[in-house]
């Protein structure tokens, strides 16, 4: 067993940036769980819930692509 | 589907005859690059390209070299290439879609077919969009809109085309690379077996402008700059009592400061949504480059595979395109509303 312990801890922390994508699931679930039942109970108002739905989604997104971003910084530009 | 019963037959129909012989014909082009096909096969085990976050140089040496502005040594950089091929393809667009609407005035048939038919669906699905949230600013805010989706829309979508990301220069890699292969008279390639020392890696000649963190920014720049001029079109000099708010400073006791430092939040919002602009769309797609790369090596000999992640990339340039524009468009249309004329807007 060799190696390199900068590169072990990269790896390691790289992955732990990315426990952050579980607030971005959940609430990306959420954001359309309740669209979609919006759009049940009200057809015609599907056009505009689904551009607040596409907002949500990407305003909850962009915590998980911080996350994205941290470990592919880590990954790729540290050390 | 309802355009079925049109008086012209047409003469070319779609080639699905056609179009199915070559997906199947490509399918055994790749079992046969990729895999040992009864023996016959070349048997090319596709590699894991070599990630690299900041965008790589087209030449040794430097453009130019200047002070201004603290630029620096300015290189050539592959990214810089893709950005030019996006605004000849954007700026080409918008001739042909120019002469297919003077065409169809002439010829008084104003159906548009084809690809300008296509753009012209999603420029009016945007410009309804724009209209719903925007109202009367429609019209300032639309080209906006337009504009950089149709950028970012072609920007992304480049990932998806073959050699993009794949055809360059081989050089040395520092680490670990790959053995060279050569294939014919002044080509090459790299692939495995890995090399622990004196090993290759490819330079691309042109990699997806999305994923290079300065076309990002420098977007989400323009975005957010963009939406302060429209609020000073909109409201007059009035539209910066939004981040200092003294109004009510001295005639409601407690809430007054609070309006106030409300304001000064609001200032820090419109930095972070340069962030949030910027790292969304390189995260999204760099991502997604490296997920090609990553599932391209891995399933690279199950040759139906990768087409799948193709698709999802598809999937997520669009809806990346679509929201960096949405959320240019919602804030400015938040910017044409000051926070007192809420009454007489409607």
């Amino acid at each position: 067993m060799e190696g390199n312990i900068v590169m072990a801890a990269k790896l390691i922390g790289a992955g732990l940036a990315m426990i952050g994508a579980i607030g971005a699931g959940a609430g990306i679930g959420i954001v359309t769980s309740g669209a979609v039942q919006a759009m049940g109970r009200n057809p015609d108002a599907t056009g505009t819930i689904q551009t607040n739905m596409i907002l949500g989604i990407a305003f909850a997104e962009a915590v998980a692509i911080y996350c994205l971003v941290v470990a592919l910084l880590i990954l790729f530009v540290v050390g | 589907m309802t355009k079925t019963t049109d008086v012209t037959p047409k003469k070319k129909g779609w080639r699905w005859g056609t179009n199915r012989w070559i997906v199947l014909g490509l399918i055994i082009l790749g079992l046969f690059l990729l895999t040992d096909f009864f023996g016959a096969g070349l048997n090319i085990k596709p590699i894991r390209p070599f990630v690299q976050l900041p965008a790589e140089h087209w030449s040794e040496h430097p453009l130019f070299s200047t002070s201004f502005l603290g630029i620096g040594d300015f290189y050539l950089t592959n990214t810089l290439v893709a950005l030019f091929i996006v605004m000849v393809l954007v700026i080409g667009l918008a001739f042909w879609f120019n002469r297919a609407v003077q065409n169809a005035f002439k010829k008084n048939d104003l159906a548009l077919k084809g690809i300008p038919g296509a753009l012209e669906a999603l420029l009016e699905g945007l410009f309804n969009m724009t209209q719903a949230t925007a109202g009367k600013w429609a019209w300032t805010i639309f080209p906006w809109f337009a504009a950089i989706t149709l950028t970012v829309l072609l920007a992304n979508w480049m990932e998806l085309i073959p050699g993009v990301d794949s055809i360059g220069v081989i050089e040395e890699a520092h680490g670990t690379g790959y053995a060279v292969q050569p294939l014919t008279a002044g080509i090459a390639t790299i692939a495995m077996p890995e090399v622990a020392e004196h090993g290759s890696h490819l330079i691309p000649y042109v990699r997806v402008v999305s994923t290079d963190l300065n076309f990002t920014v420098a977007l989400a720049i323009i975005a957010v700059v963009a939406v302060q001029v429209i609020g000073v079109q909109a409201q007059g000099i009035g539209y910066f009592t939004k981040f200092w708010n003294v109004k009510t400073f001295f005639s409601k006791p407690i809430f007054g400061v609070i309006d106030w430092g409300v304001g000064l939040l609001e200032l820090v919002s419109e930095f972070s949504k340069i962030l949030s602009f910027a790292f969304r769309l390189f995260g999204n797609i760099f991502a997604g480059s490296v997920l090609l790369f990553v599932m391209g090596s891995l399933l690279g000999s199950i040759v139906i595979m990768p087409s799948i992640f193709y698709m999802l990339e598809f999937f997520v340039g669009a809806i990346q395109a679509l929201v960096f524009g949405l959320l240019t468009m919602t804030f400015m249309a938040q910017a044409t509303q000051g926070h007192g004329e809420h009454e007489e807007a409607h």
